[in-house]
């Protein structure tokens, strides 16, 4: 230093040259990430998912010192004080960093939550994408037995999270309604007596939904999911049913359960397929005008397509030019003043501009299968995640962890989960561990394992990196050349953490 | 001895000095290119590896789209050198900012400079015991 | 607004703090007897002492008396004040008012630019800390809000932790504003002490100035200052102590203050609130005015930004210090008026504005120095 120590007696003013605590125009590097943007612009991200938008070429001057603490006085400031660079070898705020890393990982410390109960494997639709369901009466083979439903509510409180979530899926879980209201009533005493907050969302087509059901579910505070895939053309050609439109039963199903549950009791998602690729403002406008808050694009099933081949890519390639079509008319609603979202952008707005995280299993890491979710399925096996189960329906029994019978340390630490979670974190795996995107984007071993036949996956070719890639990068894209939606993006960002 | 970058019958070939390149951000590099291309590493002499890629049989390409490939290759190794040296040179903080994430403020660091004031102040007879 | 005046004393011995009343009949141990005229026998009960405007006063029983006072006026009945050795009469508590502040000490570890209240470097941490001790008792148990600032409260040591342990015990209900720097508080035991207090009604309000340290550190002079601060937050977070971040807006802070506003949500998103406010022409700020003017008007695009940033992601937002008709009509929502009553005040121009009676107007010290854009709204 230069400059003696200031007499620490004296109380006269010192110029702002004099607080400089490292005059050698020498820094450290920390753990940051790099990706381009557009042509023009580059960005990296630090270790908690901080982003800093550069002009091109500056990450190149920043790792080769060639920043000019003066002449570069903005950038120098923002580096500095977003944790990526540091005058000293430990950054002198690394503590509120690590908890800043703590605060993102947070989903790990409250352990499963989401427990998915497949209560009959029954359904009344015959949907040609769905290679799960039976259109049969054999309730003996194909609906969970209650001993199981036992067994699965007595796991499900074993998990440490405070609270838990109880998911009845199916084929069509109404068709089970009697053993659903079973499992509610006695999760709901188990609850009371060990102090959990306990959940309950049926998930259902809602063709077999009516007053009845409904009166019990406002009764128990159950949540209703279904399933929209867009106006009827769309919906009615994704999902078959003999005899009927499947979308009337719906829209029918949503407007009932609205009418007794209350409006925000009722959730829809949609899947898209290859009908409605072709469809993306129209689905958005139907979303927008049944009055949802708005609306998930879900990616294709990896189960529709034989994503093995070359021609994922290309799928992959119509589905991100659908998306962006979709968010395009979605913000279109926002600049009119509509508060309307997209929700799979919203998870990783959240990420991107917030420093809390979202549990949302399919983009976390490690990886939210076991950590967020267990699936029971409805002839007792236990499955890693919905994907699981469905490859199981092909015989593919890699994400098997066991069977209700086993004992929860075998289930959740046994020699298949551990095998899983050598692969379940993306910070360690190749593509990944150097990918910009880390701290947004997520592992997902089983889908990894559904098309690419391997857990570890391979990122060049894989579809869920090139889908999280590019819109990621789009939404950063949109963001940072338009303060419109910035301002929009960073109030869906906002509406998620609370 | 000076190379000179190129493309030759459909492979494209780009030198890197051994002394600015690490043989890790080449492998990193070519892992994104391995789905369309055959890759391969070698010492063209003892200061310069010889990277080159070359199209799968499945993946024919134009004159344009080579020399579009030639430039992206050279950016990316670009790229790939620079994201090493960073996690090279700051993989030991990294360990080190995660161990303190899942610990319970046990290893907080000291906390820099003084809270004197000019009577003297002294902060460590406040220490609880 | 008078809170100090001075008379001749006789007997007084040592600082001696009481409430004051005019009424012989409420008269008790803890309070002192004001008269305006002569009085000639003394009340027969136990009282501190008297406080009386006489010219002359000849002692009665060897009572405390403090006489030749210039006025008694300002002080309502109820209203605690010390009494000196030296006959300087310190109004501490006044019942009328809702920003009654304790003095914790005037040392300072830091030396802002634009200190209201400059640091002084004389320990008088133990003599304040007696009349605090005396004053706490006497405040009325409904008081709704009490203050306490420095210089840095902090530097108090251990008789900090004892302030706001006695002030705990007998202001159960009472919220408690502390202002402090929060460097010290970067010693975790230092929080963890503050934790065990565990006064749900506390609330630290602490300064940060900039996002990165050069320049906060400059605007306290202090090496270090702002490391320390922000750990000091996270440790006093982690002992879950409410916290209020506060910003003065001036020529060093407005540079990068959307970048700070930005810093305290990832950084900081634990605090409950954040004061944006304006610079008082008062203590140092005088003598750097240079360093640190820069009109209101002039920053309002900043200012608003950080503002409507920080209430986009949810936290709750208040700007200090500021006429409304600086401000944009959005921003009047975050508005508050802030400055205590007897240090406020508004330009004769503001007569004609209809938006009087919102308006915080200005410190009485800012008459001198304001906005030129200052202008009645119709
Ligand atoms: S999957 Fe792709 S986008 Fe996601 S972290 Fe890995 S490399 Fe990045
Ligand atoms: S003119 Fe005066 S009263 Fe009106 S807003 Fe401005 S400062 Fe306030």
């Amino acid at each position: 230093m230069i400059n003696e120590k200031a007499d620490k007696r004296s109380r006269k003013f010192r110029e702002i040259d004099q607080f400089d605590l490292n005059e050698q125009p020498q820094y450290y590097l920390l753990p940051f990430r790099f990706h381009r943007i557009t042509d023009d612009k580059e960005i990296i991200v630090n270790e908690v998912g901080d982003y800093l938008l550069l002009s091109n070429g500056t990450f190149e001057r920043i790792v080769k010192r060639q920043l000019d603490k003066k002449k570069d006085a903005d950038l120098y400031g923002d580096l500095i004080a977003n944790f990526f660079i540091s005058e000293e070898p430990i950054p002198p705020l690394i503590d509120v960093l690590a908890t800043r890393y703590r605060t993102k990982k947070l989903f790990l410390n409250y352990f499963t939550g989401l427990h998915i109960f497949v209560i009959s494997l029954r359904c009344e639709h015959t949907c040609h994408y769905c290679q799960v369901s039976r259109v049969t009466q054999n309730k003996d083979l194909y609906d969970m037995s209650i001993a199981n439903i036992d067994k699965g509510i007595d796991i499900m409180f074993k998990s440490p999270n405070p609270h838990v979530t109880m998911e009845f899926q199916g084929g069509e879980s109404l068709l089970a309604f009697d053993n659903i209201k079973y499992a509610v009533e006695k999760a709901e005493r188990i609850a009371k007596e060990v102090g959990k907050g306990l959940t309950k969302v049926i998930c259902s087509n809602l063709a077999l939904i009516n007053e009845e059901i409904l009166e019990y579910c406002k009764e128990h505070e159950i949540l209703i999911s279904t399933s929209l895939d867009g106006p009827q053309y769309v919906h009615d050609n994704n999902r078959h049913k003999p005899h009927a439109s499947s979308y009337e039963l719906a829209i029918k199903g949503i407007e009932l359960s609205r009418k007794v549950l209350g409006h925000d009791r009722v959730s829809a998602l949609m899947t898209t397929t290859k009908l409605s690729l072709d469809y993306p403002v129209e689905i958005v406008d139907e979303y927008f005008r049944l009055g949802f808050q708005g609306i998930f694009l879900r990616n294709i099933s990896p189960y529709g397509f034989a994503l093995r081949t070359d021609k994922s890519k290309y799928e992959t390639e119509k589905f991100l030019t659908f998306y962006k079509k979709a968010l395009d008319r979605i913000l279109e609603y926002n600049f009119s003043g509509h508060y309307f979202t997209e929700d799979l952008a919203k998870i990783f707005l959240t990420k991107i501009l917030t420093p809390f995280n979202v549990g949302f299993v399919d983009l976390q890491s490690p990886a939210g299968l076991i950590n967020g979710v267990i699936v029971f399925n409805y002839d007792g096996g236990v499955y890693a995640t919905d994907e699981s189960r469905m490859l199981a329906e092909q015989k593919d029994y890699t994400f098997k962890l066991g069977t209700l019978d086993d004992n929860y340390n075998d289930l959740f630490f046994g020699k298949k989960a551990q095998e899983i979670a050598n692969v379940w974190a993306n910070e360690a795996l190749s593509g990944c561990s150097e990918c910009a995107f880390q701290q947004y984007c997520g592992a997902d071993p089983v889908h990894n394992h559904a098309t690419q036949g391997d857990m570890y996956g391979y990122r060049p070719n894989s579809d869920f990196c090139q889908k999280n890639m590019e819109i990621i990068r789009y939404l950063i894209e949109l963001m940072e050349s338009d303060s419109r939606i910035k301002k929009i993006f960073e109030r869906w960002a906002k509406t998620s953490t609370h | 001895m000076q190379y000179k970058n190129e493309i030759k019958n459909d492979e494209i070939i780009v030198f890197a000095d051994t002394s600015l390149y690490s043989k890790d951000s080449i492998f990193k590099c070519l892992y994104w290119y391995g789905d369309k291309y055959h890759t391969n590493v070698s010492f063209a002499d003892n200061n310069t590896y010889r990277v080159s890629v070359k199209p799968l049989s499945t993946n024919q390409l134009s004159q344009e789209e080579q020399q579009y490939l030639l430039l992206k290759l050279e950016r990316d190794l670009v790229d790939y050198n620079l994201r090493d040296i960073v996690t090279k040179e700051t993989q030991n903080v990294r360990d080190l900012l995660i161990a303190k994430a899942f610990s319970n403020g046990e290893f907080d660091e000291l906390p820099p400079g003084d809270v004197s004031d000019p009577l003297g102040f002294n902060i460590n007879q406040l220490k609880n015991d | 607004m008078l809170l100090r005046t001075k008379g001749k004393p006789i007997n007084i011995k040592s600082a001696l703090v009481g409430k004051v009343t005019r009424n012989p009949e409420r008269l008790d141990e803890n309070s002192f007897l004001l008269v305006e005229g002569s009085i000639s026998e003394l009340p027969s009960k136990n009282f501190i002492g008297i406080l009386s405007r006489q010219d002359e006063y000849e002692v009665i029983n060897s009572e405390n008396i403090v006489f030749k006072i210039p006025t008694l006026e300002h002080l309502m009945e109820g209203d605690i004040v010390s009494v000196g050795i030296d006959g300087n009469i310190n109004t501490l508590y006044r019942v009328n008012s809702f920003h009654n502040t304790l003095l914790a000490t005037e040392r300072c570890n830091s030396n802002c630019l634009m200190c209201s209240q400059p640091p002084k470097d004389k320990n008088d941490i133990n003599n304040l800390y007696e009349i605090n001790k005396k004053l706490i008792p006497l405040i009325p148990k409904d008081c709704i809000e009490l203050g306490i600032s420095g210089g840095e409260p902090t530097l108090m040591g251990d008789l900090f932790f004892d302030l706001l342990s006695q002030i705990k015990t007998e202001l159960p209900d009472t919220e408690i504003h502390l202002l402090t720097n929060g460097r010290t508080f970067a010693w975790d035991y230092m929080a963890e002490r503050l934790g065990e207090i565990d006064n749900k009604r506390l609330m630290l309000g602490i300064p940060v100035y900039s996002d990165y340290y050069q320049v906060h550190d400059y605007i306290v002079q202090a090496e270090n200052a702002f490391y320390q601060t922000i750990l000091g937050l996270h440790n006093l977070a982690r002992y879950n102590q409410r916290l209020e971040v506060r910003i003065v807006l001036h020529k060093q802070s407005i540079p990068r203050l959307t970048r700070l506003a930005k810093y305290i949500y990832k950084n900081l998103p634990f605090v409950e609130h954040v004061a944006f406010m304006g610079l008082e022409y008062i203590g140092y700020t005088p003598h750097n005015i240079e360093k640190l003017w820069i009109d209101p008007y002039e920053y309002r695009d900043e200012l608003g930004e950080a503002v409507e940033y920080l209430a986009g992601q949810g936290m709750h937002v208040s700007i200090y210090n500021t006429p409304l008709c600086i401000l944009p009509e959005n921003q009047w929502k975050f508005a508050r008026k802030s400055i205590s009553d007897w240090k406020n005040d508004y330009l004769p121009i503001c007569s004609t504005c209809t938006k009087l009676n919102d308006c915080g107007g200005l410190f009485t010290w800012n008459l001198k120095k304001h906005s030129e854009h200052i202008k009645p709204i119709h």
